[in-house]
C-alpha cells in the first residue's frame, strides 16, 4: 500500500473510522477538560472561567483520595486474582479435556448480561440465598449478609467481579495458548522439564503478548468499575466501598458539584494512563526479550 | 461437538418455544395460589359520566412530556395522561427517571440535550435547585388556593405543584397485636417513650420476640429518621429551616440539642427490639413487609408509600394497619408525641426555558385538571392511590396506611414539617446512621458527623 | 515410543484431576444463574423467604413473571430496536475498525502513530467523564438525540478503539504482506486487495470482534438512557427500568426479563462459539 494515492487510501480506509471515534470520544472529552476550568454546574447558562479553582476542590475532597486508595486495592486484587484464574483456566481448557468447548462457552456466560443487572443477581445471591443458606445450615460464613461489613461487603465486590472478568480473559489466554505450537510443548516435556521450569521459562515468554493485553484490559475496567459498584453494594455499608469512578459520578450529581466530579474524573483518567501506560511498557519489553 | 451445539440450539429453541406458549395465553399445569397477591390485578372503576371542566379547545393536538421520579405510579400515570388526551386532546408522554439514575441527574442531561420535559416530577431540593433558572412561574395558577400550606415558595414565587402528601412513622399491625397480647388494641392509648416500651416488653413476653422491623437503606436511616430532629424543632417548615440555619452558623450545640438525644433515645429503642438485630445492615425490605404481614413483627418504621409492599405480601385493604407517632420522650403535652409527621414530598416542576407557550399551557391544563376535574380528582386518589394536598379533593384513599394518614391530616393529628438539606444529606449520614445502627460509632462520633457535615456547607 | 505411553497415562491422571477442579469452579461460576432460572419461576414471596428451595417445594409455580415481563418491556417492539441498532453498530464498527487498523499496521506515519496512541489512551477515559459533554454536544448543539442512527453512530465510536487495537494486534501478527504484494502484482486496487485478500484473513478476529461487541451493545444501559427518551425507540434492557422500583425491586419479574434479554444472545453465542474460539486458533496458528 505504499503507492502514490495513499490520500485516497487515507479517505476511504482510515476517515470513517477515525471521524466516528474523534467525534464521540475525543471531542467530548477535550470539552470536558475544558469544563473543569469553569464553574459550570451542569444547568446554568454562563460559564465563567475559573482557572484550577476545581482541582484546589479535589485536593479539599477527602472521601475522594480514601475512594482512590479502595479502588487501588481492589484493582490489585481483582488484577492478580483475575489473570492467574484465567491463566490457569485456559490452560487447562486447552489440554484437549472432555467438553472444553462446553466449558469455554460455559465461563464466558457472565460477559453476556450487563453490568448493572449482574450486580442485582449477586446482591440477591448474598443478601438472599446465602443468608438463607446459613440459616439452614447454620454455617458461620453466611450467618450474616456479607454486604452488611465492610470487609466482606469488599470480598464480594472483588468475587464478583473476577466472576465477571474471568470470561473474557480466559477467552485471550485459550487463543494464546492454541497459538503454541504443539512441537515447543512436546519438546520441553521431552527434555524433562518439570511442570514449574515448563511453565516459568517455555509457556510464559510466548503467551506475553496475550498477558500484556489481558493485564491492560483488567487494570483499566478495574480502575473504572462503576456498574457493579453501583448495583451491589452502592458504597454500603456506610460509604466504605465507595470506589473512585463511583465518587466521581456522585460527586457530580448527588452533592452538585459539577466541576469538582469532572476534575476528579480527569485525574483519574491520568492516574489509569500512567499505571496503564508503565505496564504496556514493561511487559512489551518483555515480549521483545522472549 | 457438533452433537452438542444441537443439543443446546434445540433446548434454547425449547424455551423459545415456551415463551411463545405463553403468550398464546397457555398456563402451565401447575395450579397457581388463589392468594396471589400479584392475581389481583383489580382496577377501581373510574366514574367519568360527569366532567364539568372546560377544556381549551386551542390545545388539542399539543404533545407534552412528564418526567416521573415516582416509579410505582409510572403505570397509574400513564393511564391518567391518557384520560386526559381523551377529554383534551393533548398527548401526555410520560417517561420514566430510568434505574441508577437520580431523577436531578436526569432532568440536568435532558436540559443539556435540548429536550427537557415539559413537566418533570422531582423532589423539593431540585425543584429550589432548578426553579429561577430553568422554572415556569406558576404563582398566578388556580389551583395554588386550594393548596394552601403545602406550597413551596422561592424568593415568594411558586414553581411547583406539590403531588401528594406523605406521612411517615411507626407502622403497627393491629391484628397481630391483639392475637398476641389476647386484648383489644387501641393505638391512642400510647402516648409516650415509656409506654411503647411497655407495649414491646408485653409483646415479648406475648412471644413475639423482637417486634420492629426498621429498614438499613440509607434514605430511610439518613432522611426519614434523622431528619426528625430539624422537623420537630416545632413542628413546622419554618421551624427546620431555622434550626438547620441555628446548627449551620454554630449557635446550637448539637451535643446538647434535646431533639437529637431524645430522637437517638427512640432510635436505640427500635434498635433494641429490631427483628434484625443480628444483622441490622443485612435487613431485607421486602422481607420486613412480610414479616409485618405475617406478624413475625408487630411495627415497622417506615411511611404509607410501604403499602404496595404490605399487600403484596398477603394484607388486605380492610385489615388494620397504622401510624404511631415517632414518641422522642414521656411528655404527654409534647407535639412530637401525639402526631405523625405528614407533608408534601413530590413537586412537579413545569420547564419554562425551552417549551412551547402552547406546551406550557397544556402543562399547566393538565395540572388544573388534575386538581379540578372530576375525573382528575379520582385518578389522583384512586388510580395512583396518593394523598392529594388539595382541599376541594372529596376522595378517600382507601388503603389503610393513606388513609390512616389522611384521617390524621384532617383531625389535626398529623403535622408538617419539612426539612430542605442539601441533597447529599440522606446519603452522606445515612452513611453514619449506618454505622450507628451497626453499633460501629457511638452517640458522640455520629454527633460529630452530624456537625462536620453542617459545618462544610457553605 | 515408551515416552509418550507414560506421558499419555500421566496426561489421563492429570486430566481427571483438571476435569473435577474444572467441574467445581464451573458449578460456581454458573451458581447466580442457576438461581435466576429457579427463581423467575418463583413468586415473589417465596423468592424472598426461599430463594434456595428447589422447584418442588414451593407451591406455587408458574410463569407469571415471564408473561408480566414480556408485556411490560413492550417485548417485541424493544427486541426489534435492540436488534436494529446491535445489528447495524456492530457491522459499522467491525469494518470501519478492521479498516483503520489496516491503514494503521500498512502506514507507519504520524498520523497512524497518534491515532493509535489516542486510541489506546482512550479505552481508559471513564465514562462519567464525557457524559455529560457528550449530550451536551449531541443534544444541545446538534440536537440530534432520540434517534436510533446517533445511537448506532456513538455505540461505533466507543468501541472503535477497542476494536481498532485487536485488529491491530491480529494483523500485525496473522496477515502477511507477501500475499498483498502478489495482489497488487496481478493488478488489484487497494480496495480489491483489502476486500478480496486482507478481510478473509481476517475471519476469526472479526468473528470475536462482532460477539464482543454485539454482546456490549445489546447489554448497554447508560449510553442508550441518555440517547433515546422516545418509549417506542428503548432496547430491551432500557424496558426492564419499571421492574425497580423506588422502594423495593420486583425480584420475579426483573429476573424472568433478564432471562427474555439473554436468551436471543445465548443462542448467538451458541451458534458463533465455534468460529469464534476455532478461528482464533487457526488463524494464529498460520
Amino acid at each position: 500500500m505504499k503507492s502514490k494515492n495513499s490520500g485516497k487510501d487515507f479517505c476511504m480506509f482510515a476517515l470513517p473510522g477515525m471521524f466516528c471515534f474523534f467525534a464521540v470520544v475525543i471531542i467530548p472529552f477535550v470539552y470536558g477538560v475544558y469544563l473543569t476550568l469553569t464553574d459550570w454546574n451542569g444547568v446554568s447558562k454562563v460559564k465563567n472561567f475559573i482557572g484550577l479553582k476545581n482541582f484546589s476542590g479535589v485536593m479539599r475532597d477527602g472521601q475522594f483520595w480514601t475512594s482512590l486508595l479502595l479502588t487501588f486495592k481492589y484493582v490489585i486484587f481483582v488484577v492478580l486474582i483475575v489473570n492467574v484464574l484465567a491463566f490457569a483456566i485456559a490452560y487447562l481448557l486447552t489440554r484437549g479435556i472432555k467438553g472444553q468447548n462446553f466449558f469455554r462457552a460455559g465461563f464466558f456466560t457472565p460477559n453476556l448480561i450487563g453490568g448493572i443487572v449482574l450486580g442485582y443477581i449477586w446482591q440477591f445471591v448474598f443478601s438472599r440465598v446465602f443468608v438463607s443458606i446459613g440459616e439452614s445450615t447454620g454455617w458461620k460464613l453466611f450467618e450474616v449478609s456479607w454486604l452488611s461489613d465492610p470487609t466482606n461487603a469488599f470480598i464480594a465486590l472483588v468475587v464478583v467481579s473476577v466472576w465477571q472478568l474471568s470470561g473474557y480473559m480466559i477467552l485471550i489466554y485459550v487463543a494464546g495458548f492454541m497459538g503454541l505450537s504443539e512441537d515447543v510443548m512436546e519438546a520441553a516435556s521431552i527434555d524433562g522439564a518439570s511442570g514449574f521450569v515448563k511453565l516459568k521459562s517455555i509457556i510464559m515468554p510466548l503467551m506475553m503478548s496475550s498477558i500484556t493485553i489481558c493485564l491492560f484490559l483488567t487494570l483499566s475496567r478495574a480502575f473504572m468499575v462503576y456498574d457493579v459498584n453501583l448495583s451491589l453494594t452502592a458504597g454500603a455499608p456506610y460509604g466504605t466501598t465507595e470506589m473512585a469512578a463511583m465518587h466521581v459520578y456522585e460527586k457530580a450529581f448527588t452533592s452538585r458539584q459539577f466541576g469538582v466530579g469532572q476534575a476528579e474524573a480527569f485525574i483519574l483518567f491520568i492516574i489509569v494512563a500512567v499505571i496503564s501506560g508503565l505496564q504496556v511498557y514493561f511487559t512489551k519489553k518483555q515480549e521483545v526479550e522472549a | 461437538m457438533g452433537k452438542r451445539i444441537m443439543k443446546k440450539v434445540i433446548s434454547s429453541g425449547l424455551v423459545l418455544a415456551l415463551a411463545v406458549t405463553m403468550l398464546t395465553g397457555c398456563r402451565f399445569g401447575f395450579a397457581s395460589d388463589p392468594d396471589d397477591p400479584n392475581e389481583e390485578t383489580k382496577e377501581v372503576p373510574i366514574d367519568t359520566s360527569v366532567d364539568t371542566f372546560e377544556y381549551d379547545t386551542s390545545l388539542s393536538g399539543t404533545s407534552i412530556t412528564l418526567l416521573n421520579s415516582k416509579a410505582e405510579i409510572q403505570v397509574a400515570l400513564e393511564k391518567m395522561g391518557a384520560e386526559y388526551e381523551k377529554k383534551s386532546g393533548v398527548h401526555v408522554e410520560v417517561m420514566p427517571v430510568t434505574d441508577g439514575d437520580s431523577p436531578y441527574t436526569k432532568v440536568v442531561s435532558l436540559y443539556n440535550s435540548g429536550t427537557p420535559p415539559t413537566a418533570s416530577i422531582l423532589d423539593t431540593t431540585d425543584v429550589i435547585a432548578l426553579a429561577e433558572e430553568k422554572a415556569a412561574d406558576l404563582t398566578e395558577e388556580p389551583w395554588v388556593a386550594e393548596a394552601e400550606g403545602y406550597l413551596t415558595e422561592v424568593n415568594g414565587k411558586i414553581y411547583s405543584f406539590p403531588l401528594c402528601i406523605e406521612g411517615r412513622g411507626i407502622i403497627y399491625n393491629k391484628a397481630v397485636i391483639e392475637k398476641a397480647l389476647g386484648e383489644s388494641f387501641d393505638p391512642a392509648s400510647v402516648t409516650t417513650q415509656s409506654e411503647f416500651v411497655e407495649l414491646l416488653d408485653r409483646l415479648v413476653d406475648a412471644g413475639i420476640e423482637k417486634p420492629v422491623s426498621m429498614a438499613k437503606e440509607d434514605w430511610s436511616l439518613g432522611a426519614h429518621q434523622l431528619q426528625y430532629i430539624y422537623e420537630t424543632y416545632e413542628g413546622t417548615s419554618e421551624g427546620a429551616q431555622e434550626i438547620i440555619e441555628d446548627i449551620k452558623a454554630g449557635n446550637v450545640d448539637l451535643s446538647s440539642y434535646d431533639r437529637l438525644s431524645q430522637f437517638l433515645d427512640t432510635f436505640d429503642i427500635l434498635k433494641k427490639y429490631n427483628v434484625a438485630k443480628g444483622d441490622p445492615l443485612g435487613a431485607d425490605y421486602d422481607e420486613m413487609a412480610i414479616d409485618l404481614a405475617d406478624g413475625k413483627t408487630a411495627f415497622w418504621f417506615n411511611g404509607n408509600w410501604a403499602w404496595p409492599n404490605i399487600s403484596e405480601a398477603g394484607a388486605s385493604e380492610e385489615d388494620a394497619y397504622g401510624f404511631l407517632p415517632y414518641f422522642l420522650n414521656d411528655d404527654k403535652s409534647d407535639f412530637a408525641n401525639q402526631k405523625i409527621q405528614a407533608s408534601p414530598s413530590k413537586q412537579i416542576m413545569l420547564d419554562g426555558q425551552i417549551a412551547t407557550e402552547k406546551e406550557q399551557a397544556a402543562a399547566k391544563e393538565f395540572l388544573n385538571w388534575i386538581v379540578f376535574s372530576e375525573i382528575g380528582q379520582q385518578m389522583m386518589v384512586k388510580t395512583c392511590n396518593i394523598i392529594p394536598p388539595f382541599k376541594n379533593n372529596p376522595y378517600e384513599p382507601s388503603d389503610p396506611l393513606s388513609a390512616d394518614i389522611y384521617t390524621k391530616v384532617h383531625e389535626d393529628k398529623a403535622f408538617n414539617a419539612s426539612a430542605i438539606v442539601p441533597n447529599d444529606h440522606w446519603a452522606v449520614l445515612g452513611a453514619s446512621m449506618q454505622k450507628y445502627l451497626a453499633g460501629r460509632s457511638d452517640r458522640e462520633e455520629l454527633t460529630g458527623d452530624i456537625q462536620k457535615y453542617w459545618d462544610e456547607q457553605e | 515410543m515408551k515416552q509418550t505411553t507414560i506421558g499419555g497415562t500421566k496426561r489421563k491422571v492429570t486430566n481427571a484431576l483438571a476435569m473435577i477442579g474444572l467441574i467445581i469452579i464451573f458449578i460456581a461460576y454458573m451458581f447466580p444463574f442457576i438461581m435466576v432460572v429457579i427463581n423467575s419461576l418463583k413468586q415473589k414471596r417465596d423468592i424472598i423467604k426461599s430463594p434456595f428451595s428447589w422447584l418442588f417445594t414451593i407451591k406455587g409455580l408458574s410463569f407469571d413473571n415471564f408473561v408480566n415481563a414480556f408485556t411490560q418491556m413492550d417485548f417485541l417492539n424493544a427486541f426489534k430496536n435492540s436488534l436494529i441498532v446491535t445489528v447495524s453498530a456492530t457491522v459499522l464498527v467491525t469494518l470501519l475498525a478492521a479498516m483503520l487498523a489496516y491503514y494503521i499496521v500498512r502506514h507507519n506515519n504520524g498520523v497512524s502513530k497518534l491515532t493509535f496512541a489516542l486510541m489506546v489512551a482512550s479505552m481508559i477515559i471513564p465514562f462519567q467523564a464525557i457524559m455529560i459533554p457528550l449530550v451536551s454536544i449531541y443534544g444541545g448543539t446538534l440536537n440530534v438525540l432520540n434517534h436510533r442512527i446517533t445511537l448506532i453512530f456513538m455505540h461505533t465510536g466507543f468501541s472503535m478503539a477497542m476494536s481498532v487495537f485487536m485488529f491491530h494486534g491480529f494483523i500485525k501478527g496473522n496477515v502477511p504482506m507477501a500475499l498483498e504484494e502478489a495482489a497488487y502484482i496481478d493488478g488489484c486496487t487497494h480496495s480489491q486487495t483489502f476486500f478480496k485478500i486482507v478481510l478473509p484473513l481476517l475471519k476469526p478476529i472479526i468473528s470475536t470482534m462482532v460477539i464482543l461487541n454485539s454482546l456490549a451493545f445489546w447489554n448497554d444501559f447508560l449510553l442508550p438512557s441518555l440517547v433515546l427518551t422516545d418509549k417506542k425507540l428503548l432496547t430491551l434492557p432500557l424496558s426492564t427500568y419499571s421492574f425497580y422500583g423506588t422502594y423495593s425491586a420486583d425480584y420475579g419479574t426483573i429476573m424472568a426479563g433478564l432471562l427474555l434479554c439473554v436468551i436471543p444472545i445465548l443462542i448467538l453465542y451458541v451458534v458463533l462459539q465455534k468460529q469464534i474460539i476455532g478461528g482464533v486458533v487457526a488463524g494464529a496458528v498460520k
